[in-house]
């Protein structure tokens, strides 16, 4: 197993964080992963910190701590990266390499056809 | 004093007489490497040809540059043209205004290339980044899963010549796709990361943007994306079957689960080397290609017995022997004429 980078601890946090429902403190973040892993207090915090930079928490103080939250939902930054994969801009296409071209409904629905076709007459052809 | 008409004669014909018959070459993906190379070599023969043509003219009319410039005066005025007008600010005014049209038309050109590769670029660090956080890891394969019911598959690029970044598929791929399918979408994103495709067309894209109306560049760009695709088919083939990747290709396509004895006998494990015989898997190819776009011409390719040897042998040939032009060419046309 390769050396986790420092983006995959953002991850694992960014992970942990929508995995509560409220508002969460370094500390709680901290006691969690400490559980499947070493790991200093430090390296959470800078990383919750360096997250709250980049615009993926929000966090308000309480107290002497930050409790933070995340700013979208992970289903929320799924949705926009669908976007940004399925745009049909000319431009898109360069930046991710497609598996398969997008196709439109029409497309796809005589492909299925053909599809449905041959499924038919392969059981068929399989009981003669 | 060097001529720059064979070099630029050879650029034109080059780019707009190579392209129809090197796409009949390369159009059927039999050896797409080979065939890769060869579209990219006739961009660059164009490109250095031109370049090498352009410094020639400068040369030549720099070092005649008093003659040429009274000439020209002469060819104008006539007899009223005396040094007092051909040394004039004026005149060296509107040769100026020429020389600066000429230069801008350059470096539009190369700013509407810049701009296409850095925001391909951005766009792409900025959409792994996201992935990287948003997405959960697939267990044992790298690849990232993002929670959305339409299938999909594709890999972000990282740095412009790097070979690493991460690949997502979506849930709605992964419900759609058996273990052998997901090894062969896996197998293909990793061959266009493994082989540096994103640079390379997003290289020929802004070549594209840069020259519109120039036929190597804009049916090149499309003949060079088509051959990534076809590259990255036959190493997912290769490592995974080309019955289980036709039948991801349909899979993602469609959105419905397609198993891989579909589209081939099930009693033959590998790929299929014989034309799919019995009437019901017949209908595939025909079928699918009538309708004509890329998907059904990918799959037809996947379950089309491969190329002969001998077919192989010739169009590589062929090909290799257009490479060899491409780079000779240009240096003896430049060698000889000097």
């Amino acid at each position: 197993m390769r050396v986790r980078g420092f983006g995959d601890l953002e991850a694992e946090v960014m992970h942990r964080v929508w995995g509560h429902d409220g508002p969460v403190t370094v500390r709680e973040i901290f006691e969690e992963m400490r559980k499947q892993r070493t790991i200093a207090y430090t390296t959470v915090m800078s990383t919750m910190d360096n997250l709250h930079r980049k615009g993926w928490l929000n966090r308000d103080k309480d107290g002497k701590a930050y409790r933070y939250t995340a700013v979208a939902s992970r289903e929320e930054y799924s949705a926009r990266l669908m976007r940004e994969a399925m745009a049909e801009a000319e431009d898109t296409e360069a930046v991710l390499s497609h598996f398969v071209a997008q196709m439109d409904g029409e497309q796809s629905q005589v492909l299925g056809e053909v599809l449905r076709k041959l499924r038919e007459g392969l059981t068929e052809g399989d009981r003669p | 004093m060097r001529p720059a008409l064979p070099l630029f004669s050879y650029a034109l014909a080059v780019a707009w007489c190579l392209p129809p018959s090197l796409a009949r070459l390369t159009s059927r993906g039999v050896s797409a490497p080979l065939g890769l190379a060869a579209w990219l070599c006739a961009m660059g023969s164009v490109l250095a040809a031109a370049g090498l043509g352009i410094q020639f003219l400068f040369r030549t009319i720099g070092a005649d540059w008093p003659s040429l410039s009274r000439a020209l005066c002469r060819s104008v005025a006539g007899n009223a043209c005396t040094p007092v007008v051909y040394r004039s600010a004026l005149y060296e005014l509107g040769v100026a205004v020429v020389a600066l049209a000429v230069t801008a038309a350059a470096a539009l050109a190369l700013w509407r290339y810049g701009r296409r590769v850095q925001g391909a670029g951005r766009r792409s660090r900025e959409h792994a980044q996201v992935a990287r956080i948003a997405g959960r890891a697939l267990a044992g394969t790298g690849a990232l899963v993002l929670d959305d019911p339409r299938p999909a598959a594709y890999c972000v690029p990282g740095r412009a010549l790097a070979r690493t970044g991460p690949i997502v598929v979506t849930s709605g791929a992964l419900a759609v796709l058996d273990a052998p399918q997901l090894a062969a979408v896996l197998a293909h994103e990793r061959a266009h990361l493994a082989g540096r495709h994103h640079a390379i067309v997003t290289a020929t894209r802004g070549l594209t943007a840069a020259f519109p109306a120039v036929p190597l560049f804009t049916r090149g760009a499309a003949e060079v994306a088509r051959l990534t695709e076809m590259s990255a088919d036959d190493a997912a083939a290769r490592r995974a079957g080309r019955g289980p990747l036709a039948a991801a290709l349909l899979a993602i396509a469609t959105g419905t689960a397609v198993p891989t004895t579909t589209l081939c006998p099930p009693d033959t494990s590998g790929p299929p080397h014989t034309p799919l015989g019995g009437p019901h898997v017949s209908g595939v190819p025909r079928g699918l290609a009538a309708a004509g776009y890329a998907v059904p011409a990918r799959v037809e390719r996947m379950l089309r017995p491969p190329a002969r040897p001998l077919l192989r042998a010739v169009v590589g040939l062929a090909l290799a022997t257009v490479l060899a032009g491409l780079i000779l060419l240009p240096a003896v046309l430049a060698a000889v004429t000097g």
